[in-house]
């Protein structure tokens, strides 16, 4: 997936849990701070993002440092999705 | 500022209150300790919804320990991890608040919480020893193992039960269970302690779900927002026990513990509180109406605007709730959340948190400061900001609400600052990155249409502050 495609699914996904519509995300975008992703919505955006692009995510075993921006995100689903693969 | 202080040299009826019911004496002298990450203590061995393990602004949470500065006496002392800020004593001072001593561990910097400072630090555990010689009472905002470990340590008695106590009376499962057992009107819902009960919970209300009622999952040890998912849909449940099944394969441990129930259409969230005496007697000592937003709590509204029947039926689950609690072991505060239906039902018992709660606190500033007929909105104000910001700051922003004479645009409404640690606690973590700060206030006003009004300004004012940044 391309890096845009990536960013366009976190968006898709976001917009979905946010309830309102998210686009044109920075890579530097600070997903607690700044979008106001709390511990409940983490655990929603999660379950969208398996449904989205059929990641299996544990939340127990993630890292703070993954949700820390829209890029470290995008890095993290990467990964996942290569480590899938 | 200590001569043109208004503040009170005695407790006020409310504390005093407070304080015959927890230890048998209206002048007892307490140690606030008010921990508000209480419910992860006591969560800890139980299973609950899957959870990223990294912490939000734990940092933060931890300084609404400030909250007990305007609740305390002049002869309590309140644990802090910092010191109490100059500019706000003096702003709570013209509030009317007395203040307590204030007991900072020497070794807080860097500990998990302020009750593991005190246990690591030998200055603070000597003078909470001498404390308890001279009789002083440990009044934590519950007891968990770690404030159960200082009482031990120091002598201090415990004002409230146990920690095992409260960890038994705090579960949600155990408020659905007392609430069906003490004949009062449920929110639809069921208590899991497996992972097929939750299969089983959801998949029977899947119609419910498709005819646009959603239901709502919470850990039976959640809190404010925290271990909570709303389902508004059959996917979006699967989603879910996918998520769940899948840890308990990995685990091979099938227990989980949670609540369902249906997500009720509401006219408003309530919040009551009861007080349980060391003998048994119970009393009902408010009701507020509570704003929350998918289930976080935003704010309180006093007085509500229930009618004397609904009134008096809180009150008499009040009584029944209490007598369960005393009966289970548990007496002090209670806080129970209610809810009346868009169809004016009224649901008595939503959740009951075991301890002194966000009202609790709010008690010393409102009977000083409400005044018989008026209204008064209890919330924080968060502020986006890139370096941390003085009380002054915030004070000159406000203008006149902030004055002890109120400001007359708004009929005299005035806000009066409960909480001002908590807006700069995650300065410290982003180095020049922006953070949100956290300001807890409480706005009185002569009636809702003002308060609304000046609330508005306030928070119009407030984030002027946010966008200009730190002057250099």
């Amino acid at each position: 997936m391309e890096r845009s495609e990536t960013i366009v699914v976190i968006e898709k996904c976001l917009t979905e849990v946010l309830k309102h519509e998210v686009t044109g995300l920075r890579e530097d975008l600070r997903l607690f701070d700044d979008l106001h992703l709390d511990s409940t919505s983490v655990l929603e955006l999660l379950m969208v993002l398996e449904d989205t692009v059929g990641l299996e995510i544990d939340p127990e075993n993630l890292d703070m440092d993954d949700f820390r921006t829209v890029g470290s995100l995008a890095d993290f689903v990467e990964r996942s999705l290569d480590g899938a693969s | 500022m200590e001569g043109s202080s208004s503040a009170a040299r005695e407790d006020g009826r409310y504390l005093r209150r407070l304080k015959a019911a927890c230890t048998g004496d209206a002048d007892a002298r307490l140690v606030f300790l008010c921990n508000f990450e209480a419910e992860e203590q006591w969560a800890v061995g139980h299973t609950g919804l899957p959870a990223p393990k990294f912490p939000v602004s734990a940092a933060l949470v931890r300084r609404m320990e400030e909250l007990g500065a305007t609740l305390a006496g002049p002869r309590d002392v309140l644990l802090l991890s910092a010191p109490l800020d100059e500019d706000f004593r003096a702003h709570a001072r013209t509030a009317g608040a007395a203040l307590p001593e204030v007991l900072v561990p020497e070794r807080a910097a860097g500990s998990a919480s302020t009750a593991q400072a005190v246990l690591d630090s030998p200055h603070a555990l000597a003078e909470l020893t001498r404390l308890a010689a001279e009789g002083a009472w440990l009044m934590p905002m519950g007891t968990s193992p770690l404030e159960q470990r200082v009482a031990e340590v120091t002598g201090l008695r415990l004002a409230v039960p146990d920690s095992a106590t409260f960890e038994r009376v705090n579960s949600k499962i155990y408020g659905r269970r007392l609430a069906a057992e003490a004949g009062l009107r449920e929110v639809p819902g069921d208590t899991c302690e497996q992972v097929g009960q939750l299969a089983d919970a959801l998949r029977s209300r899947y119609p419910a779900m498709a005819g646009g009622r959603p239901v709502v999952v919470k850990d039976a040890y959640g809190v404010s927002g925290k271990g909570l998912v709303v389902l508004e849909s059959q996917e979006k449940a699967e989603r879910l026990l996918r998520m769940v099944g899948r840890r308990a394969e990995r685990t091979g441990g099938h227990r989980l513990e949670v609540v369902v129930e249906e997500w009720l259409p509401k006219r408003c969230d309530l919040n009551y509180q009861l007080t349980i005496d060391r003998d048994g007697r119970v009393e009902f000592d408010f009701v507020k109406e509570a704003l929350t937003e998918n289930g976080v709590h935003r704010g309180h509204l006093m007085p509500s605007q229930l009618g004397e029947g609904q009134v008096a039926e809180l009150r008499e689950a009040a009584a029944a709730i209490g007598k369960a609690l005393y009966a289970d072991g548990f007496a002090g505060i209670a806080g129970v959340d209610a809810v009346l239906g868009a169809d004016g039902v009224l649901y008595p018992m939503l959740e009951i948190n075991a301890r002194l709660n966000m009202s609790t606190y709010q008690g010393g500033v409102t009977e000083r400061a409400l005044h018989p007929g008026h209204v008064a909105l209890a919330r924080h104000y968060a502020l986006t900001l890139d370096a941390p910001c003085p009380l002054d700051r915030v004070l000159d922003a406000l203008g006149p609400l902030a004055d002890p004479g109120g400001d007359p645009a708004f009929g005299g409404a005035r806000l009066v600052i409960t909480c001002f640690g908590t807006l700069n606690a995650l300065a410290g973590d982003s180095a020049g990155a922006p953070f949100t700060g956290r300001l807890y206030a409480v706005l009185f006003a002569p009636d809702r249409d003002l308060l609304a009004a000046a609330d508005a300004a306030a928070e119009d004012a407030l984030s002027r502050i946010a966008s200009r940044g730190e002057p250099s």
